[in-house]
């Protein structure tokens, strides 16, 4: 019975996005522009150089397309639809619903994420494939692997949000401290460049980090770079972070009901 | 400067005060009032300080990883098409400090749809200023203050990587860059606003040209393709912001092969830029009609 309201959550908030067809198109144009920008400056990089951090031209440029597809399939650019109703303090509706708060917003962000999978994600791959040329996974179980790595990803992100969100049950100052990390993310999830291309200090610790999770796993999914046990352990990094980063919020959500009070009236 | 600012700010009464007030005069009462109303968003902002004190890193940060990538690249690299890591500096450093100050005054327009959509352009309208100056002020943020920080460190490091040899007409070139540049920005935030006046559920295209201009512009053009360097020569002049004056200061060829008299040509382009918004700010003002609830 709950998963038939999680369900129902979801895909009445997938409707929901299909409401806005032109500002989809508008983002469209927007993130196929800057992966132009962006895989034309990487191949001028890559000119006259076989390999960098064991990817090749056709890699880095198709990593630069995913990870554009994949700009608002995690919610790269911020969210703060939760920050949102704990200001206005219709959170306590959200509170007396009779399933938990965070598989609700799970839901909710599966269902949105879903949208963008297939109306954003996707026509960006088509755009980088007719502008440059992508490199397509070869073995037709990667498509299944990239999409168990995609959903990983959507929920790792999700409960970093969410908990940043849930910090405004705590001060008023929830949504720039949300800025602040969200710019950290961009970085340290190998969207700017892959983390396979930093520093050798930096890089073991980038890649152990939960953020790696969101970015930098799915490309290399897509990219193929892991076969066979590689493939389940990086799987199983995202999964194990994603259990217990959904397990942190779980606990905030438990200590933030404890404090709210509810104004009658 | 002095006649775009009449431009924004015409009094709509049209009256014979407006006449006997120097030019001058004016000038000073517009900066007032634009402070005045830049500083009653500041107050409310600085009702949240640690907020701020975030969202000013974030500004910051979000910005510099740019740079920081960059440089991560060229150090396994050198040369990125020909231009080394204080060459490319010049440009990023350029176009950072030209977009972050056009930002910083007219970043609010980035907002611009959902005053129209909410209805609160009306209020606008009916107020004795120019819709555009009011525009502008609607939130205005200091935050922005953290991506103009990124420019100067930029070019800060930049000029120790060259060894620019600095000439009068060098730094002449410089300064007026610059405040072309600006005015280049500034003209494509207004005409982006513009852009709501007709397509209000769009706004996130014309990042296209906003950031997606400044990210462009912060690199050398050699990077893209021939269309793409035509286009921001010819149609949307982004070339004009840093990368003619660069060459001048570099005392480089130029790919396109244009004379060289092209790279001196970014205050005339930044004059034709202002006026083009100025005109179409008032095109969309007239076609502007109330969303009606």
């Amino acid at each position: 019975m709950a998963v038939r309201l999680y369900w129902e959550t979801g895909k009445r908030q997938f409707q929901q996005q299909l409401a806005y067809r032109t500002a989809n198109l508008a983002g469209l144009v927007t993130n196929g522009f800057f992966g132009y920008l962006r895989a034309a400056i990487l191949l001028a990089a890559f000119a006259g150089h076989d390999a960098l951090g064991g990817y090749q031209a056709a890699d880095i440029v198709t990593y630069t397309w995913v990870t554009q597809g994949l700009i608002m399939v995690v919610s790269l650019w911020g969210w703060n639809e939760v920050e949102k109703t704990i200001r206005d303090g219709s959170v306590v509706a959200d509170l007396a619903k009779p399933f938990s708060y965070l598989g609700y917003w799970l839901a909710r962000d599966y269902g949105r994420q879903a949208y963008f999978l297939l109306f954003r994600c996707l026509p960006i791959l088509l755009l980088g494939q007719v502008l440059f040329g992508l490199r397509w996974p070869e073995a037709p179980l990667t498509w299944l692997a990239g999409l168990v790595s995609v959903i990983l990803a959507v929920t790792v992100s999700f409960a970093w949000r969410f908990a940043l969100n849930l910090l405004a049950f705590w001060t008023i100052d929830a949504r720039g401290i949300s800025a602040l990390a969200g710019s950290a993310v961009l970085f340290l999830s190998g969207f700017v460049i892959p983390i396979r291309l930093f520093p050798d200090w930096l890089r073991p610790v980038v890649l152990a980090l939960p953020f790696a999770s969101i970015i930098q796993i799915p490309c290399d999914v897509f990219l193929e770079r892991f076969q066979g046990a590689a493939l389940l352990g990086a799987l199983g990094q995202q999964a194990l972070w994603a259990a217990v980063m959904l397990g942190g919020a779980q606990m905030m959500v438990a200590l933030a009901t404890r404090r709210v009070i509810t104004q009658g009236g | 400067m002095g006649t775009l600012l009449d431009a924004l700010h015409r009094p709509q009464d049209g009256s014979e005060v407006a006449e006997r007030v120097g030019t001058l005069r004016r000038l000073a009462a517009d900066l007032d009032l634009y402070r005045r109303l830049a500083g009653a968003y500041v107050r409310s902002e600085m009702q949240y300080k640690v907020s701020f004190f975030c969202r000013f890193w974030a500004a910051f940060l979000g910005n510099i990883i740019d740079f920081a990538a960059l440089a991560v690249i060229l150090s396994r690299i050198e040369r990125l098409a020909g231009w080394s890591l204080g060459e490319v500096a010049l440009l990023y450093g350029l176009s950072a400090v030209c977009f972050s100050v056009a930002e910083m005054l007219a970043g609010a327009l980035d907002d611009f749809d959902q005053l129209v959509q909410g209805g609160g352009f009306d209020r606008l309208l009916i107020r004795p200023l120019g819709t555009l100056f009011q525009a502008m002020t609607e939130g205005f943020s200091l935050r922005r203050l953290g991506r103009m920080s990124q420019g100067p460190l930029v070019l800060f490091i930049a000029q120790r990587e060259l060894a620019i040899h600095w000439t009068p007409d060098k730094a002449l070139v410089l300064l007026v860059a610059l405040a072309s540049g600006v005015t280049i920005f500034f003209s494509i935030f207004v005409l982006g606003a513009v852009f709501c006046f007709w397509i209000v559920q769009a706004k996130e295209a014309t990042h296209v040209f906003t950031y997606g201009g400044d990210f462009l512009a912060s690199y050398p053009l050699d990077v893209y393709r021939g269309w793409l360097r035509h286009f921001v020569t010819f149609v949307v002049p982004l070339a004009f912001v840093n990368y003619y004056p660069a060459l001048y200061l570099l005392e480089r060829p130029d790919p396109l092969g244009l004379p060289p008299w092209t790279r001196l040509l970014s205050p005339v382009v930044a004059a034709l830029m202002a006026l083009l918004a100025w005109r179409a700010w008032s095109a969309g003002v007239r076609h502007y009609q109330s969303t009606g609830t």
